[in-house]
């Protein structure tokens, strides 16, 4: 996909690799994940760490992520060195297996541990998402296993297993590229036919396991974490529509609504109103999650001195007044507003509107249908969302998520 | 193989350029404003000079409850009414302190972009203040103090900066307080601080689509009803180089990383070495593959990450590293990374690495320029620093024609491997003991 913008001479190259967590069998977990990794660590004609140098050294600005959905490449460049971009892309795509030494994965299963120590077990609360993942989605379901994975796993595979993951899904009937900035089609066009065209499709490539599960679950669960955390926090989740439904657009909404800022229902009954919660840590969001009903999340920290009994009593009667108090034209018209900027602010960098072309023409088979997301969102009317929380948001479907500081338990925390 | 071999050569550049500037006088402020043809959003920033230095001693975070009690409602409209006047509007207000300003941004769709900074101004000239609202931000503040201080790293940084500038100084205490001096702040100092430093017309900063955005308009509603002019600068802080090394360890029991915050003083933002202490920082901590991080990370595993800069403000500069490491390596990584630090020291960049760092700093200046908040940043350090309207431009051509002698000699006068000061923070119990044995330099436990 090639979208031309002339206004400013940089590009950016976005692959979306139709790979994530959710493809990973037991005994696999993270693989997804540590691939991200070994792609910037050389292939055929590229040496170890000459990547990054190739694309630092040019001006550019990279990164790459991965998720339960998909894995996902970008570097924004200054235009002059697009098709340095393609071809380094086309060479990890088709040339990684032959450069994949032992030394380079044993090196990035260290790079992936420390990750994992810097980003979820050295932090406060930090590993509520893995916690939540395993209460939302059952053992066996795609999105139940954290997309960073477990480090026994890629302790235990072989450099053989890795390449075989690579094989299978880095191909590119795999692959979204999308290019956008001071670049036009008929030059990517000729650019992409040249770097990847000869590269060999995989003939099938098993789909994920099936994420087919009903929306919202129909019993309660609950757990409660003592840890070194300076205040006791609630997360409730609930698993509500696939990103990319009308279900989801409405829960879009309900998540601006009920905790996106100090206009939101939380906000200004929690934070401010009752003064139960800390204003800088309370809030909602839904997590855009394409292949099965993806989780809104609501969040609050206690003040000092607040029970978080009161807190998640107070939590529940705000997510239930959803139903039972229509949501004004105020409400949402200020949600309607918020989300038109964040939208347009996405689609104001080369980077944002590449991997947003990207996601959906790798989720939804059609690029155009980018155009239909914002006029979707607006088309919300107050009754979806009290529909959309009536049937995703019940108590009897809710994951209760808290975090008690050591030393507090039973206590007021 | 089916793959191209040949890596492709550079296309033709295409000019570089910066946004048009435009200046307008009104109100007795100035808007300078850059015009970005066909964006839907446009950034105003108004920029006072209010900055956290003005702080008085033991109240250190008085600008910052300033901050946050100025969306609890304004003279004519309370809280509630003023987060949905304004986020009605898709716009919310982001209102912040740093050592030299104190910032009022609002984002906003270009024909909303004049309602928005009518609001954002109305919140900053004529906040409501009620004593009741601001003794709850201020101890709404302490407990986030204490929150993000739970975190790994704001502790390391306090004790970093406490040794730098000396405890006793505001530059040696944290720029938003602790929770302690966040808990002394009283209703009155925020309000004086409001009353002397907020009233001032400061400057509006604008990045969008000037064919649509009247700028005259613009200023007239965030320069209403202010008087007077700006502080005088004052010159840049004394200093001297150390000549030894401190090892300042900061308890975290249990911690499974290290957190490593390592540095010295440094020139402030105006030294005529800039460019080539950019480019050499660069070369040892900033780019991906920098000597740092490969070492750290892509040869030893120690880390996830590990970056090396030198942060400048009007009247100081300090080098710093800063990193997250496996517990069990802290010493190794510590050693390794004074290692790199003194490398580049005596013997400077070479061509290959200092090509890498010209062209990333240059070829960043369009890459990360592309959104009217960037854009809108990037006025701001003009106004900041009194920069031309073509800095950018000259700041280009700077970084590319940069020498290698020109770079290496900024390393040998602006590092200083001997004068560090390196803090540790994580579990003392695990560490101490190897940290003294290493002899890195004088321990000392910090009380933070």
């Amino acid at each position: 996909m090639v979208s031309e913008d002339r206004s400013s001479p940089v590009v950016c190259v976005n692959l979306w690799y139709d790979v994530g967590s959710r493809h990973e069998p037991a005994g696999q977990t993270g693989f997804a994940h540590l691939f991200e990794h070994l792609m910037f660590e050389g292939s055929v004609h590229v040496k170890k760490t000459e990547h990054m140098r190739l694309v630092q050294g040019n001006g550019g600005s990279l990164n790459a992520t991965t998720n339960p959905d998909r894995t996902n490449y970008f570097e924004t460049m200054p235009s002059e060195h697009l098709e340095l971009a393609l071809w380094l892309e086309a060479d990890r795509m088709g040339g990684l297996v032959p450069a994949l030494t032992q030394e380079t994965l044993d090196n990035q299963r260290e790079v992936v541990k420390n990750e994992r120590r810097q980003r979820y077990d050295n932090v406060p609360y930090g590993d509520a998402w893995l916690r939540l993942l395993e209460l939302l989605y059952p053992e066996g379901h795609p999105y139940h296993h954290a997309t960073i994975g477990s480090m026994e796993d890629l302790n235990a595979a072989s450099l053989d297993t890795f390449k075989a993951f690579h094989q299978q899904y880095y191909a590119p009937n795999n692959c979204v590229l999308t290019v956008v900035g001071d670049a036009g089609p008929d030059e990517v066009k000729r650019l992409a036919e040249k770097y990847f065209g000869e590269l060999a499709p995989v003939p099938d490539i098993p789909p994920a396991p099936a994420g087919h599960i009903a929306g919202p679950a129909t019993t309660p669960v609950r757990e409660t974490v003592t840890a070194a955390v300076p205040a006791s926090r609630i997360y409730l989740s609930h698993r509500t529509h696939p990103f990319g439904t009308k279900g989801y657009d409405a829960i879009t909404l309900l998540a601006t609504i009920l905790g996106n800022g100090r206009g939101s229902r939380l906000y200004q009954r929690l934070a401010d109103g009752k003064r139960i919660a800390q204003p800088d840590y309370i809030g909602s969001y839904g997590v855009d999650l394409a292949h099965a009903p993806a989780p809104l999340i609501v969040t609050a920290t206690t003040k000092d001195g607040v029970d978080v009994a009161e807190l998640e009593d107070g939590l529940s009667e705000v997510i239930g007044s959803l139903v039972t108090e229509p949501v004004t034209d105020e409400e949402l018209g200020r949600a309607k507003a918020m989300l038109t900027t964040a939208w347009w602010r996405s689609m104001s960098t080369v980077g944002g509107r590449a991997d947003t072309l990207g996601r959906y023409a790798t989720q939804f088979g059609d690029p155009a249908t980018v155009a239909y997301r914002l006029p979707q969102w607006l088309a919300i009317t107050a009754d979806d969302v009290t529909e959309a929380a009536a049937y995703a948001l019940k108590p009897e479907s809710r994951v209760t998520l808290t975090y008690v500081p050591e030393g507090k338990e039973g206590k007021d925390a | 193989m089916t793959l191209v071999a040949n890596r492709p050569a550079a296309g033709a550049a295409r000019p570089y350029a910066f946004p048009e500037i435009r200046r307008v006088s009104v109100a007795g402020g100035t808007v300078i404003a850059a015009h970005l043809p066909g964006q839907l959003l446009a950034s105003s920033l108004l920029m006072l000079d209010a900055g956290a230095a003005h702080e008085s001693a033991g109240r250190e975070g008085t600008a910052t409850v300033l901050a946050k009690s100025l969306e609890e409602g304004t003279k004519t409209r309370d809280s509630a009414a003023y987060a949905l006047a304004l986020e009605g509007l898709g716009a919310e207000l982001s209102a912040s302190v740093d050592w030299d300003s104190f910032r009022v941004s609002v984002p906003a769709p270009v024909p909303l972009l004049l309602d928005a900074v009518r609001l954002a101004a109305e919140a900053a000239r004529t906040p409501r203040l009620d004593p009741e609202d601001v003794t709850r931000v201020r101890d709404d503040e302490v407990t986030a103090l204490r929150m993000d201080w739970a975190q790994p790293g704001p502790r390391a940084d306090a004790a970093l900066r406490a040794d730098l500038f000396g405890a006793g100084d505001r530059y040696g205490r944290p720029l938003h307080g602790d929770p302690t001096s966040v808990a002394a702040v009283t209703v009155d100092d925020v309000a004086a601080y409001h009353d002397s430093w907020l009233l001032k017309p400061g400057v509006l900063l604008i990045a969008g689509d000037l064919d649509t955005l009247d700028l005259t308009a613009l200023g007239e509603a965030a320069f209403a009803g202010t008087t007077g002019a700006g502080a005088t600068a004052e010159g840049p802080l004394a200093w001297e180089t150390r000549a030894q090394r401190r090892v300042i360890l900061v308890d975290r029991p249990g911690s499974v990383q290290s957190t490593l915050r390592i540095g010295h003083r440094a020139p402030e933002r105006a030294t005529p070495d800039y460019v080539p202490m950019t480019l050499a920082a660069t070369v040892l901590g900033g780019a991906f593959t920098s000597r740092l991080n490969h070492l750290i990370r892509e040869v030893r595993g120690y880390s996830y990450g590990i970056r090396g800069s030198y942060a400048m403000t009007r009247r100081f500069g300090r080098f710093e590293v800063a990193a997250g490491v496996q517990t069990a390596v802290t010493v190794p990584a510590i050693t390794d990374t004074i290692g790199e630090i003194a490398r580049t020291q005596l013997d400077g960049v070479t061509e290959e690495e200092l090509a890498v760092a010209r062209s990333w700093r240059a070829g960043q200046l369009s890459v990360e320029m592309q959104t009217p908040g960037a854009i809108v940043g990037a006025l701001s350090t003009l106004v900041l620093h009194g920069l031309p309207d073509e800095y950018y431009a000259t700041l280009r051509r700077e970084y590319l024609e940069a020498t290698v002698e020109q770079v290496s000699a900024a390393a040998a006068a602006h590092l200083h491997p001997k004068g560090l000061t390196l803090v540790v923070e994580g579990d003392a119990a695990v560490i101490r003991d190897e940290l003294v044995a290493a002899g890195i330099g004088e321990l000392v436990d910090a009380e933070i």
